[in-house]
């Protein structure tokens, strides 16, 4: 992957030697004193739902879908693979046939068009032709057309009309949403006045970034009247223009949505169990698990816009009639459909994210629990740290002997006894069996799947703990849960890995995420407003 | 001002930067100006992956910490040669008189950083399909994140001037799946298809989808001919951005750039020829859904739409549960878990939908008259050789079909320890195409399966 930058991978190569990841650990940047060196930019191309944000705020609702290149999520970003890969000649395919298929739609619609071009063409190349592919053009690339660019839309107005007005202005729709200027975000930055050293985003650009960061679309009129006055090339008119959107639905759904990736809650679209083994998993379990998380990112972050932390740790929860039968507790109100908040007894096995039906049944097998799974997700999504990678011949043989029945743990812990696995184990498993408490379905359970009594008894980096809910103590204010959450936000908003020259900038969003009391809000309001969003290295141009 | 460029104008512009050296055939034919042509219009031979996961069920003969529980090799025939009783794992597909090869493995070098490069999984899934191994830079195993140095065979095959030539058809190649179920999002575990690196021909899964990019072609063509006129709008912007990107970047673009010109040159091919069948159903059954995808990809072959294609059945390290044949994990948990007779159950299955993919093939005539089965030559193969240990010593390849006469059908030839990449300079001789040596990075070999060409 072109993602995996050097100095990324010696950020990895460090964790590899000693099992330990460098957030927060090994030598202490001070973060005053430091200065984050910048990257260099990259070429994003609009990931799917990006895509049909934009046409939607582009042309209105009511279109018709049509398949796209779907996404790709190396580093758990959509918005990384839509860096580090190419799109394909299919995928090229198809951004032709839906920009097609929607200005077609969109044209035969005597009130549509009427609607999108606010005036009538008389002939395509008129004042009304004009005016519609300069505002259009300025939408849809999300800065305005250059001269060269306004005379090629208009020769195609004209070109492609047979004479009709509205024929040619459709084709101009068209050819402008499979643009590579509208489906890539093409943020390169220009020299910076103040500052020789580096480039800084265009004001353009700027509007662009915010849009994509707060909206997962493209920008609004008034972002792009914000661009056109200057004001977005200040940290104060970056921030004045990131708190309107904050106040949008739309911030909403894309912190979701981050969410979403960060967690990886899209592996519960496949998930599935038995009934007969486990008959609480019911046909819409899965999507009640994926509500209760989003419900609760919602709590934390839009409703009570408070310390976001929480998530690892907090007792309330909500549930439908789902969960509440999969957690054993009462909750009036709640039904198939109705989720109703909850506290979890303070005296029962569960509080937060980490014993929750999502993370609990996503990382077991159907026929087993995967304290390697569920450590693993712990250590690389909860803390940031770098998993080693197993020796080249590996020898994975945990097939139990029918003559002497042995506990997944016991079969765990030769691996761990194996010098050739313990490397890996040894760091993944002894917090993933804090969990052995929860079945693959999430259920409480206090003997395994062979009937031998669970042992819940497991370590975090030498501290050694009782259970999933000791783990969550832990977690409540355990320094790398920040400074892993700024990490994956940097990652997401940036499209790219972070850099280990970056550290110090992580550690400043870390550092103002805590003056804020860990709101993520104010932690997104931080991220744009930093130097490291509003700065880019200059690009090598090679002709 | 100017017009709109001609394409021409374009072309040179796009070919005077640091373009990939990949693009070059397809753009030097497309200045040929001899890239239109009817569909119906080749009777050349037709080459196609078959892919399906988790190799087989392993014994023995994998080596000997693999010989626990004695099971049998119900793979490998015993008799070499010309012809050989069909195995266990065979029979289903025996009625194709397909030709095994067996004992081979990768050569490739695996550099000893970043680690974990030699997990049989990528090294021998990128040797199987490109003949040459992982690209070390970026390989991170923690996540499985991984990228090819080089095109898949299809893809070499399909870019190939010995190829088409001059006779390029609708489409240079298609990609097409079955299982939906995948191990990651990402890399090599959802697609087969490769271009080089970062660069995927993800399949198509849905049999609609299919069938409208097939036989849904707009019966206009005027129509088809501004859209193909309006994408000179589309390749002048993208060439204003190319100017402006950094390297990494401008290939990207540039790749961009080559497949804005196949969707043009599509565009002004105009309206199909081909007779379209009743939309599909689509099942949830892999082999019922095996049965709708190729029947459909038989019709498009017959009918000259491509000449080359990927099959994949399942996906790399897939998760797919067989719950039909009761197994009740993911097939490559049960494989780690050394469950042998689900493993044995599940292989015998693919191989009846690989069956099954060959019926709907052979039961194609095309206009000439010829069996698609005698024009074929269909390279079967898995991403390593067991999936107990992901070992890669003993990978299953399966040649089928007669390739238009030049490659034999039925043999067994037994090379244990054999290098890989002699069935690729075999299946690209067979095909025609100048191979000097095939393989890369310690794969390199000029040597083939003589007994096999014709």
């Amino acid at each position: 992957m072109t993602v995996a930058r050097h100095s990324c991978l010696s950020f990895a190569a460090l964790a590899l030697l000693c099992c330990q990841g460098t957030i927060g650990d090994g030598e202490v940047i001070d973060p005053e004193g430091s200065e984050a060196t910048l990257q260099a930019p990259v070429l994003p191309r609009l990931t799917t739902a990006q895509y049909w944000n934009s046409v939607h705020d582009l042309l209105g609702p009511d279109l018709p879908e049509m398949p796209l290149e779907p996404d790709s999520n190396p580093y758990l970003f959509y918005s990384i693979g839509a860096t580090s890969t190419e799109l394909s000649e299919l995928g090229v395919q198809q951004l032709e046939e839906a920009a097609d298929a929607l200005s077609k739609v969109v044209f035969d619609d005597a009130q549509r068009r009427s609607d999108l071009v606010g005036c009538t063409p008389t002939a395509p190349d008129d004042s009304c032709a004009t005016d519609f592919i300069t505002t259009f053009g300025r939408r849809a690339f999300r800065r305005p057309l250059n001269e060269q660019e306004l005379t090629l839309w208009q020769n195609v107005s004209t070109d492609l009309s047979d004479g009709d007005g509205w024929l040619g202005l459709r084709y101009v729709v068209s050819g402008m949403l499979q643009a590579p200027s509208f489906v890539y975000r093409v943020e390169l930055g220009e020299p910076d006045p103040d500052d020789t050293t580096r480039q800084r985003y265009t004001a353009w650009e700027m509007a662009s970034r915010l849009a994509f960061t707060f909206w997962n679309s493209g920008p609004d009129d008034e972002l792009l009247d914000a661009a056109a006055s200057g004001e977005l090339l200040t940290a104060a008119g970056v921030e004045a223009q990131a708190r309107r959107m904050l106040q949008s639905d739309r911030t909403s759904e894309t912190v979701q949505e981050f969410f979403a990736q960060y967690f990886d809650l899209s592996r519960l679209d496949d998930l599935d169990r038995d009934p007969a083994t486990y008959p609480q998993f019911t046909d819409t379990m899965a999507e009640s698990m994926r509500t209760e998380v989003k419900l609760l990112v919602d709590d934390l972050v839009n409703r009570r816009n408070t310390d976001v932390r929480q998530i690892f740790s907090t007792r309330r929860t909500f549930v439908n009639s789902d969960l509440a039968a999969l957690y054993d507790v009462d909750a009036p109100g709640a039904s198939a459909v109705a989720f109703t908040p909850v506290e979890l007894p303070a005296d029962g096995p569960r509080a937060g994210l980490l014993t929750l039906g999502a993370f609990l049944a996503m990382n077991a097998h159907e026929s087993d629990t995967s304290p390697t799974l569920r450590g693993k997700y712990l250590r690389e999504r909860v803390l940031c740290q770098t998993v080693p990678a197993p020796p080249d011949d590996i020898d994975i043989d945990l097939t139990p002997d029918p003559s002497e029945p042995k506990t997944l743990r016991e079969r765990l812990d030769q691996h761990r006894d194996d010098p050739a696995c313990s490397s890996c184990h040894s760091f993944i498993d002894p917090p993933g069996f804090l969990f052995e408490g929860f079945d693959s379905a999430g259920a409480f359970r206090t003997a395994d799947s062979n009937g031998y009594p669970v042992d819940t008894s497991g370590d975090l980096d030498a501290e050694p703990l009782a259970d999933a809910r000791a783990l969550a103590e832990v977690l409540q204010d355990h320094e790398r849960v920040s400074a892993c959450m700024v990490t994956q936000l940097f990652r997401h908003a940036q499209s790219r890995l972070d850099d280990s020259g970056e550290g110090p900038a992580i550690e400043q969003l870390d550092a103002s995420f805590a003056a804020s009391g860990y709101r993520f809000r104010e932690l997104l309001v931080a991220l744009v407003t930093h130097d490291s969003f509003r700065f880019v290295a200059p690009i090598e141009v090679t002709p | 001002m100017s017009r709109l460029l001609s394409r021409r104008t374009l072309l040179r512009g796009a070919v005077g930067g640091a373009t990939v050296a990949l693009g070059l055939p397809l753009l030097e034919a497309m200045l040929n100006d001899n890239g239109a042509l009817a569909d119906e219009g080749s009777t050349g031979p037709i080459f196609g992956i078959f892919y399906w996961a988790n190799g087989l069920p392993w014994h023995a003969g994998h080596g000997a910490e693999q010989a626990q529980g004695n099971y049998p090799d119900d793979w490998t025939p015993l008799e070499q040669g010309a012809s050989y009783t069909a195995t266990p794992l065979i029979a289903p597909i025996a009625a194709h008189q397909p030709t095994i090869i067996s004992g081979l493995t990768p050569k490739t070098v695996v550099p000893v950083t970043p680690p974990g490069q030699a997990d049989g999984h990528m090294r021998g899934f990128m040797v199987a399909l490109t003949s040459d191994r992982i690209k070390p830079e970026g390989f991170d195993h923690p996540s499985h994140t991984l990228t090819a140095l080089r095109p898949s065979l299809d893809q070499y095959v399909a870019k190939h001037d010995n190829f088409y030539g001059t006779e390029l058809p609708r489409y240079r190649s298609l990609a097409l799946g079955v299982s939906e179920a995948r191990f990651h999002g990402y890399g090599h575990w959802d697609a087969i298809s490769f271009n080089g690196p970062d660069s995927t021909n993800l399949p198509i899964m849905d049999p609609m989808q299919l069938f409208d990019l097939l036989f849904s072609v707009p019966d206009d063509a005027v129509t088809l001919g501004k859209r193909a006129q309006l994408l000179d709008a589309v390749l002048e912007d993208a060439n204003a951005l190319r100017k402006r990107v950094g390297a990494a970047d401008k290939i990207r673009i540039d790749s961009h750039l080559e497949h804005i010109l196949e969707v043009q040159r599509r565009l002004e091919l105009g309206v199909t020829t081909c007779e379209a069948p009743a939309p599909p159903s689509s099942s949830t059954d892999l082999i019922e859904k095996t049965g709708i995808m190729s029947n459909l990809l038989a019709l498009a072959l017959s009918c000259g739409l491509t000449r080359v294609f990927s099959f994949m059945l399942t996906s790399p390290a897939s998760t797919h549960v067989f719950s039909n044949l009761n197994v009740v994990d993911g097939m490559h948990k049960a494989c780690h878990d050394g469950d042998w007779e689900d493993v044995y159950q599940i292989t015998l299955y693919q191989m009846q939908a690989y069956s099954r993919f060959m019926d709907e093939l052979a039961a194609v005539t095309d206009p000439t008259g010829a069996n698609l089965m005698d024009r074929l030559l269909i390279y079967g193969c898995s991403e390593y050789g067991e999936g107990w240990k992901h070992g890669v010593k003993e990978m299953p390849v399966v040649f089928a079909g007669g390739a238009n006469g030049k490659l034999a059908r039925g043999h067994h030839i037994r090379e244990p320890d054999g290098n890989m990449s002699k069935a690729h300079v075999t299946l690209l001789r067979a095909l025609g195409i100048d191979t000097p040596s095939y393989g890369f990075n310690g794969g390199e070999t000029s040597e083939d399966f003589g007994s096999l060409l014709i």
